[in-house]
């Protein structure tokens, strides 16, 4: 009679899982499960009726839905590959001190900490014509403003990086010093010398983390929001900027609630896909642990 | 001087270098805050002369009747209980993945997993509308709800609890303490200090949260600071650069107050930004 005790563990296990399943169904897999209705919709003000995929088939050839995934391709194929190298070099370097440049650490760690609004509006700042401390020198170049469409996603790369890649240092940098000494001693020994250690024994030891760190950053580039949403006040961008922007201004501004909801769902397809990797990981780590 | 200590200090200029490149816009922020509109345009390196900082932050607390207060309270209110809530929910749950074999573990583990990877942007546009069904749009309500539910949290305190071993809970279990004293008497102390890093982390993210905020509120007294410094004009409309310079200066100094004073709380982790 195993499975009535089971049964008696699983009722005080739900007691427990209870107030967290409750909050979780409400507030995440219904309005998914509803978003995925909505998007079967048609829709004119008010009034919506069943249309099926259709939605759906008009994205697919929506090319302001496909060319809203430009910037996040820059980012994924620009920032976050050179972020990465940035962020390995530094936490070589972060090495060669004395406490692993605890205080460099703490120092590139801050910007992580600021809200993606707050950098949008500071750098946008930074970068405007009227306020720009970089004005004198451009002008002594001629170069004329900085602040142009065409330069957005430039200086997207300059704020992403501000923020993430000091993060980003301080994890590999953990994940550098975990790596067993002797590894690197050994290799002395043979006579290797220090760049050596670093690039044929140490990186390949970091390749889990950064794979794990790719596909996060791909996650955040394909959803970037805050950052160009604060660039729009002193730029005039398009609404499909971004994936995320299209959706929130075919919702919002032009009340496409339907259309908005099927986006939203593909967005989240992809999310899944891109991240099925660290899902996989993360569920053997935590569950095979005991049991 | 030999080729060690050159390149010792070639990378010491890199990280000085790097380290400008880091801090610059904390300076830039903070001297903005002592300009007005006119010295902000003159594009100066160092503190507006005469300094404005006292009337500026003036200006931004008497702002709109001191709707100013409202977003630090609104925002206090939401960072905390948010994220109070929600450890505190999660840390049940994670309980329950660590002490017992039950029916649909890996499946409801992998459910929740599966979920923590879903963007906020495809699920609000839902939640808006079972708000306004539940004529909730617009409340502190509307913020506070979806903020109980903290995957990560889950997850990292399943980790957490993990640690415990098996000998802490059976002696309990022999005393005779039932589930729920085992949890809140054995359980919680052992685990606080996870406890406090994912309060502090839910505390930041329910704090820079922009999105739900921007997509339920519309009442300019219940916006959270980070909303509400976005929305700082004159009565024409037009921006007004150094209010809106201060207001983000105190939006992001609990934030620098926190992680600095409550730094060891803050290992860096992975978890989806």
């Amino acid at each position: 009679m195993t499975w009535i005790k089971k049964l008696k563990t699983s009722l005080k296990a739900y007691l427990f899982l209870a107030p967290f399943l409750a909050v979780f169904s409400a507030m995440v897999i219904y309005p998914i499960g509803s978003g995925v209705q909505l998007s079967m919709y048609g829709q004119r003000g008010a009034r919506m009726w069943y249309i099926g995929w259709e939605n759906y088939q008009r994205i697919l050839s929506d090319s302001l839905f496909w060319n809203s995934f430009k910037v996040p391709l820059f980012l994924l194929l620009v920032q976050v590959p050179l972020m990465l190298i940035l962020a390995v070099i530094i936490s070589f370097m972060f090495e060669t001190r004395k406490n692993g440049g605890a205080l460099y650490r703490f120092i590139y760690y801050l910007p992580y900490t600021i809200p993606g609004i707050v950098s949008g509006l500071v750098w946008s700042y930074i970068f405007s014509d009227s306020m720009s401390p970089l004005r004198p020198i451009l002008d002594a170049i001629g170069y004329g403003s900085l602040l142009t469409r065409e330069n957005v996603p430039g200086i997207l790369l300059v704020m992403i990086l501000w923020q993430f890649t000091g993060y980003t240092a301080f994890i590999m940098y953990s994940s550098l010093i975990a790596i067993p000494r002797e590894y690197a001693e050994a290799a002395q020994l043979d006579g290797a010398a220090h760049w050596q250690i670093a690039l044929r024994i140490k990186l390949p030891l970091l390749k889990d983390p950064l794979i794990t760190l790719f596909i996060f950053n791909a996650i955040g580039a394909m959803q970037i929001f805050n950052e160009p949403w604060m660039l729009r006040d002193l730029v005039v961008l398009p609404t499909n900027y971004t994936p995320t922007m299209y959706i929130y201004n075919s919702a919002f501004a032009q009340g496409r609630f339907t259309y908005a909801a099927a986006m939203g769902i593909i967005l989240a397809v992809l999310t899944c896909l891109v991240s099925l990797y660290v899902l996989r990981t993360a569920s053997k780590l935590i569950l095979d642990r005991h049991s | 001087m030999n080729s060690r200590s050159k390149s010792y200090r070639l990378i010491s200029i890199i990280l000085v270098g790097l380290a400008a490149y880091f801090i610059f816009p904390f300076y830039w922020l903070t001297i903005g805050t002592t300009k007005s509109v006119s010295q902000l345009f003159q594009r100066s390196l160092l503190p507006g002369v005469p300094n404005h900082l006292v009337e500026n932050v003036t200006r931004v607390f008497s702002y709109q009747n001191g709707v100013f207060l409202n977003w630090m309270g609104n925002s206090l209110l939401y960072a905390t209980v948010g994220a109070f809530t929600g450890v505190l929910i999660a840390s049940l749950a994670g309980y329950a993945f660590r002490r017992y074999d039950f029916f649909g573990k890996r499946f409801l583990f992998m459910l929740i997993l599966a979920f923590a990877m879903v963007p906020a942007f495809a699920t609000v546009l839902p939640l808006f509308m079972l708000f306004r069904d539940l004529n909730i749009l617009d409340t502190r309500i509307a913020i506070l709800l979806p903020s109980f539910v903290n995957v990560f949290g889950v997850y990292m305190m399943v980790a957490y609890w993990n640690q415990i071993p098996d000998e802490v809970f059976d002696a309990a279990q022999i005393d005779g303490a039932n589930e729920l004293l085992i949890y809140w008497k054995i359980g919680l102390p052992n685990i606080l200090p996870g406890a406090i890093t994912l309060f502090l982390l839910a505390f930041v993210g329910a704090w820079n949260n922009f999105f739900l905020p921007l997509v339920v509120l519309n009442s300019r007294a219940r916006m959270p600071l980070i909303l509400g410094i976005t929305t700082i004009t004159d009565p024409q409309g037009f921006p007004v650069y150094n209010l809106t310079l201060t207001a983000s200066f105190f939006t992001i100094l609990p934030l620098l107050i926190i992680f600095i004073s409550l730094q060891r709380y803050f290992k860096p982790q992975m978890y989806v930004r």
